[in-house]
């Protein structure tokens, strides 16, 4: 299966606000894990993309939606397969989502193409036939590699079913490997929390995101827990677990890349790379978001919603209703996504984009969070640059949180940057 | 304008507790003599302050003269002149009732009549006004009109055998209440002849005319041009423009006894015009100046600090503005040493410090931290001196000081009779001191309190609302100074004294209050990069301690699939929160910490 056209990469990209980046989200999940609130739909352990009326209704109306989008004309350079457990869709479901994307977009020869698997939804052929329809990335969600904890979460697999999956996945030869693990579980140790990454070391990922437990609302977990109460481990604790995670991964030759993201050198995800630089994207299903000339809309969240708006979509010619963000949005935004990035922002594109004045401004805020530590100030080579109170921020090189302790304290630095930047102040430049 | 014969003025005013109608029966009596056009009707026409129609009650004054051609035939002007109606500004409803010579009296033929309107009444009997009352809403299914009638014949001792049976929203009994106030209200004194005194009832700055002054002749003449003196301030100033408010103001020549009207002179602040103050003639001034007079004095003080000390001069050009149009309140500057600098306002009660604070932060877009409320206490020095002390944080140590003596109110509940109990609880609790309980008609109650105006000042009015379901009411007024054994009650947010925390309690109740209220700054304060100590203490002597736990990390692991408005919307939320902050030492304490003492013996 050969299907994609095949589109020579424009790596320099002049107009940044036409997408190269498309994410398309595959709802289904055999069962619904205890932290998450995802959209997604529950379809049971016995049910496969191709039986699945549901499944396969599913694909045609996303395939739908990808038709009415409009296309202004530039290949995609990333694609990423968000679920849910989009390894219940079989390979065949795959590689038709991907050639639709492809005829209507184009999708470069060198494109990022990821997929999320869940150990346990796959045997090798699956795989394989994945990497056929055009997959470059296979991101594993592990969790955790103790089966109480699988257990308590409500993971539909067990250690067994990773290591089985971790092997098959060397089998397919992948050029690139995720693992996502999640720290702060109920009743998790630090000592468990070390063994988890030592085994995902030792497996060897290209690339290893760590997500910290968030109890939300109206899950399984919200419902059972109190942040930072017991059996959840207290925020000490799990304050410490981010720490030894920059040790161990970092000592074990990942770059601490994003706030949870490491990567082996050169196997940073791309596509999420769009978020955090704050480019344009499309996204397409249920419950996915999209940023499209300065729009960004979340697809409503229920399948019937999300099927009735495509038709509305394609009754309005494609034309997204969704207010346009403004300068002030776009600002916040930047830093918000741009300060997760372990190499921050830029301060000559920063001053370039949205004015000397707001740049002052920020470093006037972030002063006291440059004091204690948590701000720091690179020139280009990456040395740090030393300021003083009363310096005035350089007019190159790169402003950004320190790892891992201004990581910790991220929303404090920008709840600040937030509160002093009062919309009226802004726009200027 | 047509000159009017004073024979044929009426003025008066409408008593009515919240509720029961008095704006909407306002609006129909201007619709009805055409005063005002059906398509030029706003709701509550003479609620006209933003704050006012959303709250409901009237604040600021207003007035409008109205012609009627009565079934005699002949024209009347009637003058209805609107009165606030809240507690906190009952000198303002006695001026203005100064001004009439009858006045409605509107109970909600559902309800009865309410603690506030039992006031009002007793002060509008004491002005000898003509009342007429007027049971409204009779169109509701749950109207009683026989049994409020005995309720107002028998708690106030009026006669209704004529009480109008009206509905202001459906336009029931409209003109029955225009015959009546033509028929019944007497016609004022015709004293045209004798110098010229006026009685202002209200007045407001505008910033291009100066202040406007609303008075009622009450005895001469005064036209446009003529220089006047006010005799309490003694200020002389040239009228450049007189007119009536119909309710628009429309510009006259002149206006003689018995007329309400406005005027403008260029006067600078209302506080050179204030409420009660007579107008004379300054070539031909009367002898005696109408009595009444009196400086509101405020009960209740705050103090007011800017969240960011960038905008002090902003807040100092506020409250200069405020108080340009409002007389009643004071303000000096304050410095703390944990607030930094602000002003110390003073007021005339609760509501009244509400108003403020919001139209500050509304219109002058401040973002301010205000302090709980506190009371006047007189200090007596060992010394034998006595001070005033309106800032906790100034009293002086306990070595100094022979007594502190706080001020007592009588607080006047009037309630369903099932509440009566959970009411007297209320009052026990605020170190009340049980006066008196009355039965009213059928299941209603009236029960007096002597209570400390501390006590009534922090959240005692919602409590007596929750406590009855919203059913009872009540009113207040000073009665004097009593002393007590009092305190003051510091309180330490890491390590530190915050002199704006401070505050002076009951000895008996300080242990309650200290506990409570760290348990609380607890709740409110947010967490921080360390480990903070909270204490209670009395001088030298912690009574009450607890700490906050220290910030360990505050970060957003994931970004949901590009999704990011989640977290955007929680950073917002964050950055809202801690723009409402004051860093005291390092410590950045919200807005709410300061009014935590209100907030208590809420869950």
């Amino acid at each position: 299966m050969t299907t994609i056209l095949t589109i020579e990469s424009n790596h320099y990209n002049k107009d940044l606000d036409i997408p190269t980046s498309a994410y398309v989200h595959i709802p289904f999940c055999r069962r619904r894990c205890f932290y998450c609130d995802f959209p997604i739909s529950v379809v049971g352990d016995r049910t496969r993309g191709e039986n699945s009326g549901t499944i396969v209704e599913y694909i045609d109306i996303l395939c739908q939606e990808i038709a009415a989008t409009p296309a202004p004309g530039k290949p995609l350079k990333t694609v990423f397969f968000g679920g849910g457990t989009p390894s219940l869709l079989s390979a065949q479901q795959i590689a038709r989502i991907l050639e639709n994307l492809a005829n209507k977009y184009g999708i470069t020869s060198d494109a990022e193409i990821s997929l999320e698997i869940d150990p346990a939804t796959f045997d090798l052929p699956q795989l394989q036939g994945y990497k056929n329809a055009g997959i470059t990335r296979f991101s594993l969600g592990v969790q955790a590699f103790q089966d109480e904890l699988l257990q308590v979460c409500g993971r539909s697999h067990t250690t067994a079913d990773i290591l089985a999956a971790i092997d098959l996945i060397r089998q397919v030869d992948i050029p690139e490997f995720s693992i996502d693990l999640i720290s702060g579980l109920p009743k998790q140790t630090i000592e468990q929390w070390e063994e988890s990454l030592r085994k995902a070391v030792e497996l060897n990922p290209t690339h290893i995101s760590v997500y910290d437990l968030i109890i939300e609302d109206g899950t399984a977990f919200g419902r059972y827990y109190q942040p930072g109460s017991q059996p959840l481990p207290t925020d000490e604790t799990t304050a410490q677990m981010y720490r030894l995670t920059q040790q161990i991964l970092t000592l074990s030759g990942y770059e601490h890349y994003e706030i949870s993201n490491y990567a082996q050198p050169g196997h940073q995800c791309r596509h999420n790379r769009v978020y955090w630089e704050n480019r344009p994207y499309y996204a397409f299903g249920m419950g996915a978001a999209s940023y499209l000339n300065r729009q960004r809309f979340t697809r409503p969240k229920k399948r019937k919603e999300y099927y009735a708006w495509v038709q509305h979509l394609i009754a309005s010619d494609g034309i997204l209703d969704a207010p346009q963000i403004d300068e002030h949005d776009i600002l916040l935004e930047t830093l918000m996504l741009g300060l997760r990035l372990a190499e921050g922002l830029k301060i000559a594109v920063l001053a370039e984009k949205f004015g000397r004045k707001t740049l002052e401004k920020i470093w006037h805020c972030l002063q006291p969070y440059y004091q204690t530590g948590w701000v720091e100030i690179s020139a280009n080579n990456s040395a740090n640059i030393a300021l003083s109170p009363t310096d005035k921020l350089p007019v190159t090189g790169r402003l950004k949180l320190t790892d891992p302790e201004g990581f910790l304290f991220s929303n404090t630095v920008l709840a600040a940057l937030f509160s002093q930047l009062e919309k009226a102040e802004a726009g200027e430049s | 304008m047509t000159d009017v014969p004073v024979s044929r003025i009426r003025n008066f005013c409408i008593i009515a507790h919240i509720d029961h109608g008095k704006s909407t029966l306002a609006d129909r009596l201007l619709q009805a003599t055409g005063t005002v056009a059906a398509r030029d009707m706003k709701e509550q026409f003479l609620d006209n302050m933003e704050l006012e129609r959303e709250r409901g009650i009237t604040i600021k004054l207003q007035a409008a003269r109205m012609n009627y051609k009565a079934k005699d035939g002949q024209d009347y002007v009637l003058n209805l002149i609107d009165t606030p109606g809240h507690v906190d500004f009952s000198y303002e409803v006695s001026r203005s009732l100064a001004a009439c010579e009858g006045a409605l009296l509107v109970v909600d033929a559902s309800q009865g009549v309410e603690a506030q309107t039992l006031a009002n009444v007793y002060l509008a009997l004491e002005s000898n006004l003509e009342i007429i009352p007027v049971l409204n809403k009779i169109d509701l299914p749950g109207a009683e009109p026989e049994r409020v009638k005995k309720e107002i014949e028998e708690v106030i001792g009026l006669d209704c055998s004529g009480a109008i049976l009206a509905s202001a929203k459906e336009g029931l009994g409209i003109t029955e209440i225009l015959e009546s106030i033509v028929h019944l209200v007497p016609p004022p004194q015709a004293t045209v002849e004798e110098r010229l005194r006026a009685l202002i009832f209200d007045s407001y700055y505008d910033s291009y005319r100066g202040v406007i002054v609303y008075f009622r002749v009450m005895d001469g003449r005064v036209k446009t041009g003529d220089r006047v003196r006010l005799m309490a301030s003694g200020k002389e100033y040239e009228i450049d423009e007189l007119g009536v408010l119909s309710p628009n103001q429309i510009r006259v020549d002149d206006l003689h006894a018995g007329e309400v009207g406005y005027l403008a002179a260029a006067i600078k602040a209302v506080e050179d015009a204030r409420v009660g103050d007579t107008i004379t003639l300054a070539t031909a001034a009367a002898k005696e100046p109408l009595p009444g007079y009196t400086q509101a004095k405020p009960m209740v003080f705050c103090g007011m600090f800017p969240t960011d000390a960038d905008q002090f001069p902003d807040l100092r050009e506020a409250l200069e503005k405020l108080k340009l149009n409002d007389a009643a309140l004071s303000y000096e500057p304050e410095t703390s040493s944990a607030m930094g600098f602000g002003f110390r306002c003073g007021f005339l009660g609760l509501l009244h410090m509400e108003i403020v604070q919001e139209r500050l932060e509304r219109e002058y877009n401040l973002d301010l931290i205000i302090t709980a409320p506190s009371v006047v206490y007189k200090v007596t020095t060992n010394k034998g001196e006595e001070l005033l002390i309106d800032n906790p944080s100034t009293l002086p140590d306990p070595q100094f000081r022979e007594q502190i003596e706080e001020p007592y109110v009588q607080v006047d509940m009037i309630t369903p009779e099932e509440y009566v109990g959970t009411l007297m609880e209320l009052g026990q609790s605020r170190r009340g001191v049980f006066k008196d309980m009355k039965y009213l008609t059928l299941g209603r109650t009236t029960l007096s309190y002597e209570l400390p105006l501390a006590e009534v000042v922090t959240d005692f009015f919602d409590q007596m609302k929750s406590r009855s379901r919203g059913y009872a009411s009540m009113e207040y007024h000073l009665i004097g100074y009593r002393v007590n054994t009092l305190v003051r009650l510091d309180i330490l947010i890491n390590g530190d004294p915050v002199d704006s925390l401070a505050m002076i309690v009951h000895r008996d109740k300080a242990y309650y209050v200290g506990r409570a209220l760290v348990e609380k700054l607890k709740e409110l304060i947010p967490r921080h990069q360390f480990k903070i100590p909270l204490q209670a203490a009395i001088g030298s002597k912690v009574i009450a301690s607890e700490h906050i736990p220290a910030l360990r990390k505050d970060v957003l692991a994931k970004c949901y699939g590009g999704d990011i408005s989640r977290k955007k919307k929680l950073l917002q939320k964050q950055a809202k929160g801690k723009k409402r902050m004051k860093a005291i030492g390092t410590v950045d304490v919200p807005q709410e910490a300061f009014m935590a003492v209100l907030r208590l013996d809420k869950e």
